[in-house]
């Protein structure tokens, strides 16, 4: 029972300042009990710290802003106010999910889901998208498309573009690894799962799924960078709204020309253009050779000892100039 | 705003416990709320799909039998190049088997290329025959990888 309260009291703790067990209680019209309670089911089932003081209440270790539908929208360029419909859950099994449910049970389009905790987020091939709650941003956006599955190639290298120029612009210098992890000091920062639903000619829906780092998001199974590494401090709706303003330019531009749009920009935030790298395959043997470039599909270009090949598919791992 | 928009974004803050949501087209500017916790709401509907139920014995790749299958016109084929799988994460079951029957639209597989996850949906009815690729094989566009007959 209290866990349904958990949020409630978690957004009253999460300026990060003391709050007394009353004032809470007051203002959500609660008892004091089921506050403590809440308080509980934050630290268990969250893991998050909560301070307790006699005399003075309760407070979070560590505060975060909360997600806010209207912060959200005042960070919007004008174009992308227009074109997007922003919405704010705090606990969902996967905004990727929810969306595509939403991509061929309605026409949106433009439709932003971004939420505060995921119980079963997902990255590529269902591996889990892990996040503590509050240390990162994990959002998906609905787009549709005129063209047909083939048009589309590229289009997560896209989406590697938009979120290097929204970090880059807030002083995060990073770079990206084929096809579109978005790495900081080499380590990754940001993950993109991208699912589509269409047929083979054309429309086709897409939901976009991203998950960032802005502290470091405790034991992963990967080695992990976070915003405020790079000194980076923003807050998450103003992040978020950074973020969305530069996805509907390229997107936007992706739909007039696709890949072609922004594939000079890709070569230039390329972590490993020019490096020696092994590209390993989930059936066959790795592959290794130098990284030159990518084709106007997205397509990895590899040198390899038999000439330059063309991957679509494939693992990149940078490995030291032997 | 379109009534037809709005009853589409309402019915998504219904079915996936969304907080709020706040559109703005042009100058007219629209928030639709959830009640926060304290009064009861909407059970959210979490729940995927249910995904195929039977696995019949004889789930094995494509049978021996199964002659020039690129021949065949009622092979599936890739729309795209890239690695096929057959479920949405190792752990899970299968979305089809051999032997199952498929409805138009049910998803038979996933092809990602470049993280880009594509499901393939079936594109007529009748009985799943045979599975032509093995999970985790790349495929090359056109390639066969379902037998419905």
């Amino acid at each position: 029972m209290s866990e349904q309260y958990a949020f409630a009291v978690l957004r009253a703790l999460s300026d990060g300042r003391f709050h007394s067990g009353e004032a809470i209680a007051q203002q959500l019209g609660v008892s004091r009990t089921l506050v403590w309670q809440a308080v509980h089911a934050i630290e268990n089932d969250f893991g998050l710290t909560v301070y307790s003081v006699r005399g003075q209440g309760y407070k979070l270790a560590e505060g975060f802003e909360w997600l806010d539908v209207a912060a959200i929208r005042a960070g919007l360029s004008p174009v992308a106010a227009e074109a997007l419909t922003v919405a704010v859950a705090e606990r969902i099994d996967s905004t990727n999910s929810q969306l595509m449910q939403h991509a061929t049970s309605s026409d949106l389009h433009g439709l932003v889901l971004a939420a505060e905790l995921q119980s079963a987020g997902r990255g590529r091939l269902g591996r889990r998208w892990q996040a503590r709650l509050g240390a990162g941003l994990t959002f998906s956006l609905l787009w549709r498309f005129d063209k047909g599955l083939a048009g589309l190639a590229g289009l997560s290298l896209a989406v590697g573009v938009a979120l290097a120029r929204a970090l880059r612009a807030l002083g995060a210098p990073v770079m990206l690894k084929w096809p579109n992890d978005v790495l900081l000091d080499g380590k990754k920062l940001a993950g993109i799962l991208i699912e589509l639903s269409g047929e083979a000619m054309g429309p086709a829906a897409v939901v976009i799924g991203i998950g960032l780092n802005l502290q470091s998001p405790g034991e992963v199974d990967q080695p992990v960078a976070a915003l405020d590494q790079a000194g980076v401090r923003v807050g998450r709706n103003a992040l978020l709204a950074a973020l969305l303003n530069e996805l509907q330019q390229v997107l936007d531009a992706f739909a007039k020309q696709g890949f072609a749009a922004v594939r000079e920009e890709w070569l230039a935030l390329s972590a490993h253009r020019d490096s020696p790298v092994r590209l390993s395959f989930s059936h066959g043997e790795p592959i290794e050779g130098i990284a030159r470039g990518v084709a106007d599909d997205g397509a990895l270009e590899v040198e390899t000892a038999a000439g330059m090949q063309r991957f679509h598919v494939g693992e990149v791992s940078l490995r030291p100039l032997s | 705003m379109e009534l037809r928009k709005l009853k589409q974004l309402i019915q998504l803050v219904q079915a996936s416990g969304i907080a709020e949501l706040e559109i703005s087209a042009g100058s007219e500017q629209i928030r639709i709320t959830r009640t926060v916790a304290g009064t009861p709401t909407v059970p959210a509907q979490l729940l995927p799909a249910p995904l195929a139920v039977v696995a019949p014995a004889s789930a094995t790749a494509a049978p021996a039998a199964a002659p020039s299958p690129s021949a065949n016109p009622n092979t599936v084929k890739s729309p795209m190049v890239g690695s096929f799988y057959r479920r949405p994460s190792p752990q899970a079951s299968a979305f089809v088997e051999v032997g199952q029957p498929v409805k138009v639209g049910d998803t038979l597989c996933i092809i990602e290329a470049m993280k880009l996850m594509n499901e393939i949906e079936a594109d007529r009815a009748g009985v799943l025959k045979a599975i032509l690729v093995e999970e985790g094989q790349p495929v090359e566009f056109g390639e066969p990888l379902f037998v419905i007959e």
